[in-house]
């Protein structure tokens, strides 16, 4: 079945061919992106400037707790028009950002379409009308959660087009570019996410339909499962209930630290246990499986995982934020404890102590993995950069195709454990027909895209926390992780 | 105008009797030209490997070579170090304690910048001893220097203080291990028996797992006599792990990060449980591991674990600095002061002892003998974290601390190999 394009009424050889005419570029799936190629799109420009030249307003933790204790119809809207309008500034200081890149860099596959879709969203939201109540807010909601979704490639391409373009950007403007990028991408996300979820909140006690929201809906993220939003009731009072739950929009008041450790533990530990082994052949009689460069030894356990310290610790925080850090850091201790006594059949446990400090809540990952130094790495930050040039596994092959395969995906990357743990379950999460990389019939083994430190880093510092990885080398990894306890650190997103 | 009677009385007192404030003595003539003439010979770069030549191998020709090196090199540090106490303010150099240590630099140099060229074994047996007496004077430099600095912070900023001590300490180190270097050889030369293993100061088989049971021990001593308890250390990695470093270099690292540990654990203990409890003290944990060979470089890596409380984010930036310490000199404990890492003021000649053995020295430095003398205070003047660091970086290592705040700290010690630290300039 051919296609005419509504344009130009050119007809078009097939149903997915892309397609240029008069200026406007007609995407894979027939939407219209302006093209970005043109005259048109320079002297367009100055919409964007106005924008790009607003500061943005940096929020503290406590602020979004305090902001969405006592919810009113009132005050939701209120928050819906903040997002309305300070989204799109964020967005313009990215785009400006993106637009001061060589142009090499910029017409790279994967940064193009991160610049297309930032583009199309500050578009969208530039024109969004004025939110007046209730139900203009439910319509708003839906418009935030396509756009989460349309938006959930971004960090794969972006990596990609970066791991890319290293020939063109030194080291140090990639890494802080991109950081820059991500981290305001993460606070865009947390208002946004916030504010679905307030919403959500108090529409659902405000109808009384009270109950376990745990959605199954793919374009709310992960977060919104967890059990009745208590502390929206319509009074307006945020009811005390089990300090476990006193959950404020995204936020955890009384984040348990060792239950997201107990939870990491438990999915990782959950796992089939396996040690990357690129040989061909499987050494005989052993009975292991091997698929993908990756060899599962039957009767043989993930290292234990013991955990000390201040086991009552609780404090008010993100936990999706929490439990990507703990996550990553956890999965590669496992994977350098397995591949270091890979011989052994009882592997050394890994330690974790959980210490709530004056200020800072910390967390320790103590491994005997065997350290990091190799010759790829001259300094454990090294692992945080984005740049091939500093960090050349980056460039790895396998990695690389990883990443392609990752930013195709509809899927996309939206950062949370429970995706990463969807990875892990067979079959599940992927689109009907898609040909994707690492999916298998049975497990589907979790690409190694290389993303997860620079990301549990960029999580880490973004309320003002630290993440330092010191490696004992030749004996193991030690991983300190720091997060502001009292809420009390602004966003650290550039104004 | 002096008006009264009384006032003219005591000004006419003062005058005649001559005590008005004086500057202090320059360098005399014979020194000051002497220093003239060997500042304008800078030192030759000093390579490990020079030192370990002399002893590679071990004859009586080679000693007179190693002598040689000695009285030529010897001096022409001693002179930079005599001009950078000189270049301090005028004001600093005037406090005793400075002004102790520059005189015996002056004293040293002159002694062996005009000594007679060595040239039998029988001369360097009294040189060697007199080189010896020369080391045991200067034992306590630092600390000395240390107290003066304390009291001259008015005068100069922690950065200047840094930077004079980096270099002043990165000095010391060279000349010491010159001079240790020759004597250990000398004697080293006359028993043979006792040097296997070992070229001069540099032991090819130095064991950490023994190193931290030793100064562990004494360590643990001293903190039961001061504090009442001690943890235990626990040694885990490779315990058999040996390597070329020099010994007395690694004790000092070790015993200072080990007096940290121990005071912090007891002290954290105390706060939390109340100075009568029976709880038994978390451990000491020492985790062993030799580094794989990277970029033809190997090292050693330590990691001392303790469960003394962490550092606190403020004070972090300020445990590597020489002038950290607590704000209160009294004894009560700073509630919100550096902690069991900062310094506490000691007074007077408590802190500094002339050398002599036996009488509680505060920082029983890098002498042979710094583990016999007696019972000092587990609180130091606060300089042990930035001078084993300095030891540390010596030859390329490394010394940091990553904390926990409420919990403990963790110190990770990286020492080079010195057998194949060949080329690299100390």
């Amino acid at each position: 079945m051919s296609r005419t394009c509504p344009s130009c009424s050119t007809r078009l050889l097939s149903p997915t061919t892309a397609h240029k005419s008069r200026g406007v570029l007609m995407g894979l799936s027939g939407k219209r992106f302006k093209s970005t190629n043109t005259a048109l799109h320079f002297y367009q420009n100055r919409q964007l400037e106005l924008y790009a030249a607003k500061e943005a307003n940096r929020l503290t933790l406590r602020q979004l707790v305090f902001f969405g204790r006592s919810m009113t119809e009132e005050r939701l809207v209120k928050s819906a028009n903040y997002v309305r309008t300070e989204l799109p500034v964020r967005i313009a200081h990215r785009l400006r950002d993106l637009q001061a890149l060589p142009f090499i860099v910029v017409t790279q596959e994967g940064v193009a379409r991160v610049y297309e879709l930032y583009w199309s969203a500050f578009e969208k939201f530039r024109s969004y009308p004025h939110i007046h109540n209730l139900e203009e807010n439910e319509a708003f909601c839906s418009f935030l959660r396509n756009l989460l979704e349309e938006h959930a490639g971004v960090i794969p391409n972006l990596s990609l087009g970066l791991s890319l373009s290293s020939p063109y950007l030194p080291p140090d403007q990639l890494d802080s570019f991109m950081r820059r990028m991500l981290v305001s991408r993460i606070s865009r996300r947390v208002l946004a996410e916030h504010h679905l979820s307030l919403s959500k909140g108090f529409m659902a006690s405000s109808h009384s339909s009270f109950g376990s929201s745990s959605t199954t809906d793919s374009n709310t993220t992960s977060h919104s499962s967890h059990s009745n939003p208590t502390s929206n009731s319509p009074g307006g009072r945020a009811s005390s209930v089990m300090p476990s739950e006193s959950h404020v929009g995204i936020i955890d008041t009384g984040l348990d630290v060792l239950r997201s450790v107990e939870k990491c533990k438990r999915l990782l530990r959950g796992r089939p246990f396996w040690l990357e082994d690129f040989r061909e052949e499987v050494p005989s009689g052993s009975g292991d499986r091997k698929e993908k460069g990756r060899r599962y030894i039957e009767g043989r356990e993930w290292p234990e995982v013991i955990v000390d310290g201040h086991l009552d610790t609780r404090f008010p925080y993100i936990r999706e934020h929490l439990e990507y850090i703990i996550f990553e850091l956890l999965k590669n201790s496992m994977r350098a404890t397995g591949s270091k006594h890979r011989d052994e059949d009882v592997l050394p446990p890994i330690r974790i102590t959980i210490v709530a400090g004056t200020d800072q809540v910390g967390i320790r990952i103590s491994d005997q993995g065997g350290g990091l130094t190799t010759s790829y790495i001259t300094h454990p930050s090294d692992l945080f950069s984005f740049s091939h040039i500093r960090n050349a596994a980056r460039l790895e092959k396998a990695r690389l195709g990883a990443l392609r395969s990752v930013s195709k995906s509809a899927r996309g990357m939206k950062a949370t454990v429970d995706e990463q743990v969807a990875a892990l379950r067979p079959g599940e999460g992927l689109a009907s027909g898609e040909e994707d990389v690492e999916s298998e019939a049975g497990v589907a083994p979790h690409a190694r895209i290389g993303i997860g430190l620079p990301m549990s880093n960029i999580f880490a510092t973004y309320f003002g926390g630290s993440l330092e990885l010191v490696s004992l080398d030749g004996w193991g990894t030690d991983a300190f992780v720091r997060l502001p306890k009292l809420g009390t650190n602004h966003e650290g997103i550039e104004v | 105008m002096l008006a009264t009677r009384k006032e003219r009385f005591v000004v006419g007192v003062v005058s005649r009797r001559g005590y008005h404030r004086r500057a202090p003595d320059p360098a005399t003539p014979e020194v000051a030209q002497l220093l003239t003439r060997f500042a304008k010979h800078p030192p030759r770069p000093l390579t490990l490997s020079t030192l370990l030549s002399f002893g590679r191998p071990l004859t009586p020709d080679s000693v007179l070579s190693s002598v040689s090196y000695v009285q030529n090199e010897i001096p022409r540090r001693l002179a930079q170090r005599v001009r950078s106490i000189e270049a301090l303010p005028f004001i600093v150099g005037t406090n005793p304690f400075v002004a102790r240590v520059l005189d015996a630099h002056r004293k040293s140099f002159l002694l062996l910048s005009t000594y007679p060229q060595v040239k039998s074994l029988g001369e360097n047996a009294e040189f060697t001893s007199q080189l010896e007496s020369l080391v045991e004077t200067h034992a306590n430099d630092i600390p000395t220097m240390a107290k003066g600095f304390q009291e001259c912070t008015r005068y100069m900023s922690p950065s200047q203080i840094s930077n004079f001590l980096d270099g002043a300490i990165h000095n010391r180190i060279a000349v010491r291990l010159m001079a240790e270097q020759h004597i250990a050889l000398s004697r080293g030369l006359n028993r043979p028996e006792e040097t296997a293993n070992r070229i001069g100061i540099v032991d090819m088989a130095c064991s950490p797992a023994s190193m931290v049971r030793m100064c562990g021990s004494w360590v643990s001593e001293l903190c039961e006599a001061t504090l009442g308890v001690a943890p235990k250390i626990i040694i885990d990695g490779h315990p058999d792990t040996t390597f070329a470093y020099i010994p007395v270099h690694m004790e000092y690292i070790i015993t200072e990060i080990l007096k940290n540990s121990f005071r912090a654990t007891v002290e954290h203990h105390y706060k939390l449980y109340g100075s009568s409890s029976t709880r038994r003290l978390p451990p000491i944990l020492v985790t062993i591991s030799p580094s794989p060979r990277i970029q033809g470089l190997s090292h050693v890596a330590l990691r001392i674990r303790d469960q003394g409380g962490g550092v606190s984010p403020s004070n972090m930036a300020r445990i590597f600095s020489y002038a950290f310490t607590t704000a209160a000199p009294s004894d009560e404990p700073d509630e919100s002061g550096g902690g069991p890492y900062a310094a506490q003021h000691i007074g007077g000649s408590a802190a500094v002892g002339t050398g002599g053995a036996g009488e509680g020295n505060l920082f029983e430095e890098m002498t042979g003998k710094g583990l016999q003398i007696g019972m000092g205070t587990i609180a130091g003047l606060g300089y042990g974290l930035p001078m084993s660091r300095l030891y540390a970086k010596y030859f390329g290592g490394s010394l940091s601390l990553f904390s926990l705040d409420g919990w403990g700290s963790d110190v990770f010690l990286k020492l080079r190999c010195l057998d194949e630290a060949g080329d690299v300039e100390i």
